[in-house]
């Protein structure tokens, strides 16, 4: 049934079916997300500036969840010789890259009215423009080596290697004193933000990871068909 | 018996090379001066500046110039066949790497902790600092070597893009900075940022012979 996942063939073939859907879905669910962002309340501190956190929050955490799949598909595909992993990774790595730069530049921008200053070196920043530096790192790694397989793993080793960072910045404002403020959202037991805030958040976090899906799914079908040419 | 012996004549080939290629090693060490230099003219020598930056400065400094010669790492016992022979004569890819990470901290790493207390007079260092930088370096480098061999195992077949090798090591290094330059700030964690250092040095210790063996197979597949 999860074939298509580890299966080019059946991969396109799913992604044939799904994907007119899933551009409605995108579109429906951006327009509604932006909507709500307009009609959410302001902050009876930050004022206006509140809004950037609907562009803030979705791509930190599309930015964290592309890099765990590449870590899966880097686990699966060394440990079982699948070579469709490393097609995903190849071709997610730029969208976790983009995200990731969404991300600092919308922070900063959100901490100069907030916090005074464009950058702070804090725990959580640092590590995500470590974070940042890995992806541009993977990238540069693909255009690097001669040699298919020896690209491939090396790749799928420094990507596991560089997965160190993930619960780094996970836990990174529980376990250092930071200015960038704990998580309110990922508790498990009550939120502690106002419902008239999760729903634009939500909303627009599925609208970001919509069309990151719908990226990815033109990017590996590309690198499908530039493989197939030349095998 | 017979793999004591092996590792002996092992240590005894590298003992060699480091004979012959000794002038590369003391051109490394004068990168590290030349570079303190530099650092001095830029910022002005201002003593009470340069005593509150020094430990960082010197820090920087030795990993920069520890990732000088790293491509060497690798590439000459790759290049020439000895890899294959020392695999053939038994000692596995995991341990001939364990090995050479050894030999490189014996020959390149220590070599440098000589040159410390020289480099710690220019920045009028207080003299406890510097034993923390001595116990730090020790340990650090060793984290150093690690990474050096997974990065250099990495490029072998590289032969383009030669930079990249370097960055690895200076991203991975971050922790290493932190914690080693983070043990004068606060005087009573001393103990256990030290705990904390051989910890991330028992950990490269072991996932660096593993992955850097993985990166020799792969290399030696392709070649």
């Amino acid at each position: 049934m999860f074939n298509f996942l580890i299966n080019p063939n059946q991969f396109n073939k799913f992604v044939d079916i799904i994907f007119k859907p899933l551009v409605i879905i995108a579109l429906i669910t951006l327009s509604a997300g932006l909507m709500l962002v307009y009609l959410s309340p302001l902050d009876y501190q930050q004022g206006l500036t509140v809004k950037i956190m609907y562009i803030h929050v979705p791509s930190a955490w599309l930015a964290l969840i592309t890099y765990a799949i590449m870590t899966i598909y880097s686990i699966v595909g060394l440990a079982f010789k699948i070579s469709f992993s490393f097609i995903i990774n190849k071709a997610i790595a730029p969208i976790g890259a983009v995200f990731t730069i969404l991300c600092l530049l919308s922070g900063s921008m959100w901490g100069k009215p907030m916090w005074g200053t464009w950058w702070v070196w804090d725990a959580r920043l640092t590590s995500v423009a470590i974070l940042l530096i890995i992806y541009l790192l993977i990238i540069f790694l693909n255009q690097t080596f001669e040699n298919r397989e020896v690209r491939e793993k090396t790749i799928a080793i420094f990507i596991l290697i560089g997965s160190v960072n993930l619960p780094i910045i996970k836990f990174s404002v529980d376990w250092w004193n930071t200015l960038h403020q704990p998580a309110s959202v990922s508790k498990l037991s009550s939120p502690s933000i106002d419902i008239s805030m999760l729903q634009p958040l939500l909303t627009m976090t599925l609208a970001f990871s919509m069309i990151g899906l719908i990226i990815a799914i033109l990017r590996i079908k590309a690198e499908i068909l530039l493989r197939k040419k030349y095998l | 018996m017979f793999l004591i012996k092996k590792i002996f004549l092992f240590f005894k080939r590298e003992l060699n090379l480091f004979y012959n290629n000794i002038a590369d090693l003391f051109s490394n060490i004068l990168f590290f001066f030349l570079s303190i230099f530099i650092f001095v003219f830029a910022l002005g020598a201002e003593e009470q500046l340069l005593r509150s930056i020094g430990l960082g400065i010197i820090w920087s400094l030795l990993l920069l110039s520890s990732t000088l010669s790293l491509r060497k790492f690798y590439e000459d016992d790759f290049n020439n066949g000895v890899i294959k022979i020392i695999h053939m004569s038994g000692i596995s890819y995991e341990l001939f790497v364990f090995l050479k990470i050894l030999s490189h901290f014996f020959f390149v790493q220590i070599p440098f902790l000589i040159s410390i207390p020289i480099a710690c007079i220019f920045f009028n260092l207080p003299i406890n600092e510097v034993y923390n930088l001595m116990i730090t370096f020790i340990i650090g480098s060793l984290i150093l070597s690690c990474l050096g061999s997974i990065s250099a195992s990495m490029n072998l077949l590289n032969k383009t893009n030669f930079s990249i090798g370097s960055i690895i090591v200076l991203l991975f290094s971050i922790p290493v900075i932190i914690f080693s330059v983070g043990i004068n700030n606060s005087e009573d964690s001393f103990r256990s940022l030290i705990n904390l250092l051989i910890g991330i040095t028992l950990i490269f210790l072991g996932v660096s012979p593993w992955s850097s063996a993985a990166f020799i197979k792969l290399a030696l597949r392709n070649k």
